[in-house]
């Protein structure tokens, strides 16, 4: 058998299922996009989103909820990849199954066990109600406090897999060395430790920022009917108002802002200080 | 161990992930006719209740037909496709190494809508082959990717050696190559098994009317209804879940399968 035969023979059967599934059916989405009822080419599915501001308040809602789904993720996961950086190859597992293990768990099923915790009478208000803290039920659900937490959960796992992995490559001398120049834990912390970690960081932010942008799960769940993101609303478009073309304008677009503001962010960070933590 | 802050954040934050699934579990046994927490009285009727729902049986046998055959089916072909990418060093291999892995960045509810035009358009729509087809697309990268991290270990002498001795190259293939890859042939099955198991936002689109997969149904029902019946369900789910994740652990590691480099061990 000739080399090129057995090269075409190998890989043609996941090229089809990858062209047929995926390329050609983008391709054909990216066109329709461009249509109209009569079907001939139009830019409006695209220009309604920046004439009408119900679309643009939505945008808005979907990064602004994505930002503090980086920030919760950020401030409770890097502490976590700390720990597993320092922990001994036993701790460091166990520490690693507990919190890899439920993102392996169908992100429905973290969402409803969600809803019951949050609920207005759900496990956090009875409790709180019943030491009088507060009278009235907080509203933790259904609006966009809902969602961030459920995005929290759901994404979590990556940030802390991120940041650790940079973590994990810290030359620990470099502590070492930085101890005994007399520079405190806080101080090696700020001058060592952060800095290393940034590409993990930038890695992880990107990719919780990215993920969180195109989830449809949690908000429809998490999110109740009034507090809409931009996939439930690209979903509604495609599934019951049945206007495709502005459905895949509308996933477009979700596609398109999340490059761009994820482009300017590494851009941002890799040409200001911390150049050589990249360059290297 | 000394008591660290960290150590408190971790702890904390483990709880956090794992606090569905501990308040889940116990208010699936819950006496009453409500979701409550912690449950009232201890009862087994919500399981009871499972059998007499006919849609989360058959959207239960429905979702374990999907995910073994999206296994099956993305294992073989991202495992072939990855061994002549390892093998055969050629021209534009590394394009199709990144088209292989490309629909890992492309956010799978457009990859649900795209498949829904597209098949919309070929008549396949609503059909169980459409579904399976979508599920494998989004399993092929992972396998891929783990089957190559696999083969950057891989020792080609070995095989020499199979063919020196005489040995058919199927021989070859089955008694040397397929052995050494086991674990990372294994656990792209397992992982393939779990992405279509868990899978909702791609077979959003392209589940027929009758036929719903499990977490659908359970998506579906909790938007209507939410009493200890998705409790019984889920707990179910999370148990079986369990069951697949202690097999990746012991056959492959969830570090390495995550891409968590553990040289210091």
């Amino acid at each position: 058998m000739s080399k090129r035969l057995a090269i075409i023979l190998l890989t043609a059967p996941a090229l089809i299922v990858l062209l047929g599934v995926f390329i050609i059916p983008m391709l054909m989405m990216f066109l329709l996009s461009f249509q109209n009822d009569q079907q001939s080419f139009t830019l409006e599915n695209y220009a309604l989103f920046f004439q009408d501001t119900f679309y643009l308040e939505i945008l808005g809602r979907t990064i602004r909820v994505s930002l503090w789904t980086v920030l919760a993720t950020l401030v409770l996961g890097y502490p976590v990849a700390m720990f597993m950086s320092k922990a001994t190859g036993r701790m460091r597992g166990i520490v690693t199954m507990c919190i890899l293990a439920p993102h392996l768990i169908s992100v429905v099923i973290r969402n409803f066990g969600w809803v019951v915790v949050l609920g207005e009478s759900g496990w956090i208000n009875k409790t709180l109600m019943a030491l009088g803290i507060i009278d009235e039920p907080l509203r933790l659900l259904y609006n966009e406090l809902g969602i961030v937490i459920g995005l929290t959960d759901a994404f979590i796992a990556y940030m802390v897999l991120a940041i650790a992995t940079s973590l994990y490559s810290i030359d620990p001398s470099l502590h070492k060395a930085a101890s005994i120049l007399g520079a405190s834990r806080i101080r090696t912390f700020f001058s060592v430790t952060l800095p290393l970690s940034l590409p993990g960081i930038v890695a992880g932010t990107t990719l919780v920022f990215s993920l969180s942008m195109s989830s449809f799960v949690t908000p429809q769940l998490m999110g109740g009917t009034s507090v809409k993101v931009i996939p439930v609303l690209a979903y509604e478009q495609i599934m019951s108002t049945l206007n495709w073309p502005l459905g895949s304008a509308l996933a477009f677009l979700l596609l398109g802002s999340t490059i761009l503001l994820v482009t300017l962010y590494t851009k941002l960070i890799e040409n200001k200080r911390y150049k050589e933590v990249f360059s290297s | 161990m000394r008591i660290s802050l960290l150590g408190v954040i971790t702890f904390l934050v483990i709880v956090l992930v794992n606090l569905p699934f501990l308040i889940i579990i116990p208010s699936s046994f819950t006496a009453a006719g409500y979701l409550a927490f912690p449950p009232e009285g201890f009862s087994t009727k919500w399981y009871a209740m499972i059998l007499d729902r006919p849609e989360f049986i058959d959207s239960f046998w429905t979702s374990i037909e999907l995910a073994v055959l999206t296994a099956v089916i993305a294992t073989l072909l991202g495992t072939l496709a990855a061994f002549a990418l390892h093998k055969y060093r050629f021209p534009g291999s590394g394009v199709i190494n990144s088209l292989l892995l490309s629909p890992l960045t492309v956010p799978t509810l457009i990859i649900g809508i795209a498949a829904l035009l597209f098949f919309t358009r070929i008549g396949i729509a609503g059909t169980f082959a459409g579904l399976l087809l979508s599920h494998i697309l989004i399993s092929i990268p992972y396998v891929v990717r783990l089957v190559l991290t696999g083969l950057s270990s891989f020792d080609y002498t070995l095989e020499k050696a199979g063919y020196m001795l005489g040995a058919s190259p199927f021989r070859v293939f089955w008694d040397i190559t397929l052995p050494l890859l086991r674990p990372a042939i294994i656990s792209g099955m397992i992982f393939s098994f779990l992405t279509s198991f868990d899978n909702v936002t791609v077979s959003l689109f392209l589940v027929a009317p009758d036929t719903t997969t499990l977490p659908l149904a359970i998506f579906s029902y909790m938007q209507e209804v939410l009493d200890p019946l998705v409790a019984s369900i889920s707990s179910v789910v999370i148990l079986l879940s369990l069951v697949f994740i202690v097999l990746l652990e012991k056959v492959y590691g969830l570090e390495r399968l995550f891409g968590l480099n553990s040289q210091s061990h």
